[in-house]
């Protein structure tokens, strides 16, 4: 479903280049819960970026689904990226200008086949999933960071992704509410949907089926769950 | 979401960027318009007073071509005089088909049946005149007999009163001429006869009596024979006749016309310049709310957008605030131009006439495009920029 081929980003700084991600090789399964744990500034946005090819990589081949990200034109890059993928943000990224609904219903006008309703009636569904069906005309604002989080999650599904990349999805959360949202993941994944979560707590490692520790631009397969069971 | 929401929202959200932007255009858009609306209906008016005018030639006496000008323009009264001779002499020129001598009489002040507050008296001579005939034939059916007179735009019977009273003499206004916008609007046309019954009684009747000097007159009026040249008729005049100036009315006001030209390139500067610096200005605000966007874009561009629809949801904002900012600034330069229009055509010194409906559109179009089109070339490039950026997702901060 997902693989990385020895790659290799640098980024260029004033001053000095930096490698967050060297040579990584990673192979991702459908079905899989994968996490990449690390602590920040290990460059595992930098991974998720890559996967959603959103940033190029310097060095090695990214697939997903069996294409090389490489030789897709924009297009159908961005194609893929609004049928197959969701993405949950590691900052806020609910449109500030825009009701809940119409955030979540953001997608819907990138999709392929596009409802007539603009996508508000499946937008409805899934906020009413999350818990968040009185909400659905309030402004990002008015949220409080756990509900915006589960609004960000909802958006994601919108298009009814086959991957979910998720960049810190619990952070800055409380217990409760991180483990809502963790439960929340692992129905989607128990749904068939691949997930790659990045995360910095060790704490979650339970929920997945393998995790990875990101340091020094390499990935270490750290934990491999047969099946997801602990809870 | 359709492009032209997301571009309102972002036009909303970041309200700063907005209102400079939307201010710039709507600055230069009413300045343009302002202006080309001043000058446009200064060209109008000559145009229309010129036709007013109804001849081919003027003729006036030497050194008064400057008075008379002004008075035909702004209305300004002005005593100028030449022996009647000179009528018999215009008229044996070749290519001279009509003639017809005008007097301008010595003006009142203050007058009260007059909207200005100076009039300008002209007597015309019934027996050759074919400037204000056509208009009389039309409108009247009639010649004016004595004791009745035609107006321009301003000049009316004042309130309570059934007749203009000048020099202590009534007159009836029976018509008035359409609107030129020139010192046509404020003159008052009388027949000879009217001219030398309001000069008799005003020596019994008037504080101060009218004198009509005997054997002298103002102007002469020419038609040329169809055909001929103007401008040769013209220089045979000159050279023939001592004593005159002819001013061929296409060519009038010259030196008006050399002002406004003069004032048309200051404005064509100054806006020049006005618009290059909102141009840049435009540019660099759309530039700097790059990076500002970068996350938002990231956001749009994982969701699915494309590049492309990342560079038209920009354009579109700049189109956004380019059209609103072009029609309200078009709209506002229209009700000032046309509240103030006396006050500002008076202090500038140029006759003013409201340009036609047709034209007027025309100007509008043709500024909102402009408009239009120079703010999405300058949104052009940082919207290309912004679109081709590689999205910073990473939280850096
Ligand atoms: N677009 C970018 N340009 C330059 N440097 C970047 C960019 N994105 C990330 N980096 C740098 O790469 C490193 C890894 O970043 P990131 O992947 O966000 O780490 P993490 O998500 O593990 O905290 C950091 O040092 C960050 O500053
Ligand atoms: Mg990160």
């Amino acid at each position: 479903m997902i693989k990385l081929q020895e790659v290799t980003k640098e980024f260029n700084l004033d001053q000095q280049v930096i490698t967050p991600v060297k040579e990584v090789s990673l192979e991702i399964g459908k079905g899989d819960f994968v996490m990449v744990i690390g602590r920040s500034g290990t460059g595992k946005s930098t991974v998720l970026n890559l996967i959603a090819g959103l940033i190029k990589p310097t060095a090695g081949t990214v697939f997903v689904e069996g294409r090389d990200l490489q030789t897709l034109s924009d297009r159908d890059m961005s194609k893929l990226r609004s049928s197959d993928m969701g993405y949950v943000f590691q900052f806020p990224s609910l449109l500030p200008s825009l009701t809940i609904i119409d955030n979540i219903a953001v997608p819907a006008s990138f999709a392929i086949n596009k409802s007539k309703d603009g996508g508000r009636k499946r937008a409805k569904e899934l906020l009413g999933m999350l818990g968040l069906g009185d909400r659905l005309d309030c402004y990002p604002r008015h949220l409080s960071a756990g509900e915006q989080k589960r609004a960000v999650i909802a958006r994601s599904l919108m298009n009814e992704p086959k991957i979910l990349l998720a960049d810190e999805p619990t952070s800055d959360l409380d217990e409760q509410t991180e483990r809502e949202i963790m439960g929340l993941l692992k129905q989607i994944n128990d749904s068939g949907v691949t997930i790659v979560m990045v995360t910095h707590s060790l704490g979650l490692v339970p929920f997945c089926t393998r995790a990875y520790s990101m340091d020094k631009g390499k990935l270490n397969l750290t934990h491999a769950n047969n099946k997801s069971g602990a809870k | 979401m359709s492009i032209f929401r997301l571009a309102y929202n972002n036009i909303r959200g970041s309200a700063f960027r907005s209102m400079v932007i939307f201010m710039c255009v709507l600055g230069v858009a009413s300045f343009l318009l302002g202006t080309t609306l001043v000058i446009s209906g200064a060209q109008n008016s000559l145009n229309v007073g010129i036709q007013r005018l109804g001849a081919d030639i003027l003729v006036v006496p030497e050194g008064a071509q400057t008075q008379v000008e002004t008075a035909l323009l702004m209305g300004k009264p002005t005593n100028v005089w030449m022996p009647d001779s000179k009528v018999a002499e215009i008229a044996a020129i070749p290519g001279v088909e009509a003639v017809s001598p005008q007097i301008y009489l010595q003006s009142l002040y203050g007058a009260a049946c007059c909207s200005v507050s100076e009039m300008f008296l002209v007597v015309y001579d019934p027996a050759t005149d074919f400037t204000i005939k056509p208009w009389l034939e039309k409108e009247l059916g009639r010649p004016l007999n004595t004791g009745e007179v035609i107006g321009g735009s301003y000049i009316f019977v004042p309130t309570g009163q059934t007749s203009i009273k000048l020099y202590g003499y009534n007159t009836d206004l029976v018509g008035n001429l359409e609107a030129t916008g020139t010192g046509i609007d404020q003159t008052l046309f009388m027949s000879t006869a009217t001219a030398e019954a309001m000069a008799k009684s005003s020596l019994t009747t008037a504080v101060q009596p009218l004198l009509i000097p005997s054997g002298q007159i103002s102007e002469v009026m020419v038609k040329i024979v169809p055909g001929a040249d103007r401008h040769k008729v013209a220089l045979d005049i000159l050279s023939g006749v001592l004593g005159v100036v002819p001013l061929e009315s296409p060519n009038m006001f010259g030196q008006f016309r050399h002002q406004m030209t003069g004032l048309l390139w200051g404005f064509v500067a100054i806006m020049v310049v006005f618009w290059i610096l909102s141009a840049v200005l435009i540019g660099l605000v759309f530039s700097m709310a790059a990076n500002e966007r970068r996350r938002e874009i990231a956001v749009l561009r994982a969701l699915g957008a494309t590049r492309f629809y990342v560079f038209r949801s920009i354009l579109a904002e700049a189109v956004i605030l380019a059209f609103s900012g072009a029609v309200i600034g078009v709209t506002l330069a229209t009700f000032v131009i046309y509240l103030f229009r006396t006050y500002i055509t008076s202090s500038l010194g140029m006759p003013f006439l409201f340009p036609g409906w047709g034209s007027f559109i025309g100007m509008v179009a043709a500024g909102t495009a402009f408009i239009l089109l120079t703010v999405v070339l300058a949104a052009l490039w940082p919207a290309y920029r912004v679109s081709r950026m590689e999205p910073a997702i990473a939280a850096r901060e």
